[in-house]
Parts: C-alpha cells; structure tokens; sequence
C-alpha cells in the first residue's frame, strides 16, 4: 500500500529511450569510467547512467562524449536500439 | 601555489568540501553510500523531527502520562539525546551521504547532477508544504501553544521541527530516491 502510494507519488517521469554505444566505444579506446569522465567534464557514476541507458545526455554533453570517443554523434547514440556487434 | 577554497555563504557549502566529497577514491564515508542505510539515516531523521516537534507538547503530555517529576526528567533527557543525535547528527551525515549535491551550486555539478537536485528540491518543497500543513492541522486540534512563554506548551520546537525539515529535505529526498550517489 505505501509502496504504491510511493511508487505513484515519486515516480520518474519515463523518458523516452535513447540507446548508445558509449561503453563499446569506451572499451575500443581503453579508457576507464573516470578517464571518460574527466575528459567530458563530469562524475563518473554519471558515465555509468549513461551507459546504461538510464540517463540521457544533453546535446552538449552528447558531443562532448562523441568528440572524446572519436565518432560522431549519430554513431554513438540513437533513439533505435544498435544492433549487437554492430 | 595555494588554491583559495571558494566558500558558498548561500549554499552553506566548501569548493573543498564538495569537491572531496565527489572525488571516488575517498572511501571514508563509504559505508553511507549504500540506498539501505541512506534510508535508515532518512528514517531516523523523520523521527528525530517528529520528536523535536511534540517538544512543544510535552507538559500537556508529561500530565496525561501521569509522569512523577524524576520520571518525566529521565524521559525528557533520553528523548533530548536522541533528538540531539538524530536531528544535528543525521543532518551533517545525509550531506556527506548525498554528497552535498542537494546543496551544492551548479558550478560544481555536471548536468545529471543537477537534474538530480532540482527534482530532489521539487519533492521537498511539496513534502514541505505538506508537513507545514499537518503542524497547521495539529496546532488546530491539538493543546494550545504558545510562544517562547516558561510556562506551558511552548510552540519553538515546532517551528524549530520546520526550519530543520525546510533545510534537510533535499537531501533527505535525494537519499531516499537516488539508487547511487
């Protein structure tokens, strides 16, 4: 019961989903969490919302991150899940 | 060459202080990060709140308790202790638990936390209203109060209860909700 009305009361408002490929590209540099986050400007757990798809990144911080990674925006986030391996 | 730590009069926070706090490899107040015990932490100050707040009450309670004077000094004593630590000392914890993003200026944050923090002030300020309105509603119906008077009900542990919820629950908010910090 207040589990529901918590639930109801403070929900988050579901965002509609943009899917990246931040962590692949992450990996494929050999850059940790934090060095990402120390080129981009920010704290690392912030990273790891974004690589799980929990936390979309303005466009300024999308750019940030492409530039960072050494792609392009459009190669790095979409609102159509990647295809694995891809 | 000494860097000057930035204070933020406004925020009641460091440049230091918040930027220590942010910094991972300052595993000293790790045991506060886990959700569950961010939660007890919320749990205690609620009460610790709730406490401070029937303050106001406690010679109308003393009597309706039928607490001789050396009972009711042990039970006002222990509940004040209790109150002391909940209240200052969960306080000063639930900002280091949150990281002092609920009070932190943005120039110190990256945008998420940001967000984070404008949505954690958003349900305090409704939470507050609420609680403003349930003190409204118990000096309606409850015993009269009255203000800074020796004797009877005095009403400041109220209003104390609310100045200390008005600047807590931010971060009160922020470690209830947040699933890392």
């Amino acid at each position: 019961m207040l589990h529901s009305i918590y639930a109801i009361s403070m929900s988050r408002n579901p965002e509609e989903p943009v899917y990246n490929r931040i962590e692949a590209a992450r990996n494929a540099l050999g850059l940790s969490r934090q060095e990402l986050a120390d080129k981009v400007g920010v704290h690392y757990q912030t990273v790891g919302y974004l690589e799980r798809e929990e936390y979309s990144p303005s466009l300024v911080l999308a750019l940030r991150i492409a530039k960072a990674l050494n792609q392009e925006v459009s190669e790095l986030f979409s609102q159509t899940p990647f295809k694995k391996g891809k | 060459m000494f860097k000057k730590n930035k204070i933020y009069w406004f925020e009641g926070v460091t440049e230091k202080g918040v930027k220590d706090l942010l910094n991972n490899e300052n595993s000293k107040y790790r045991w506060l990060r886990p959700q569950r015990n961010r939660r007890v932490l919320v749990i205690l100050m609620a009460l610790g709140l709730v406490l401070t707040s029937m303050g106001s009450y406690w010679p109308t309670l003393k009597t309706n308790l039928n607490l001789s004077a050396d009972v009711g000094i042990i039970v006002y004593s222990v509940t004040a202790i209790f109150i002391i630590f909940a209240v200052v000392g969960c306080y000063s914890l639930l900002r280091i638990a949150v990281r002092s993003i609920a009070d932190a200026p943005d120039e110190l944050l990256d945008e998420r936390q940001i967000a984070v923090r404008n949505t954690s002030f958003r349900y305090a300020y409704f939470i507050l209203s609420y609680v403003l309105m349930a003190l409204m509603v118990l000096m309606f119906f409850g015993p009269e109060l009255q203000m800074f008077q020796p004797e009877g009900n005095d009403g400041s542990y109220v209003v104390i209860a609310a100045l200390f919820a008005s600047a807590t629950l931010p971060s009160m908010v922020m470690a209830w909700r947040e699933r890392d910090i």
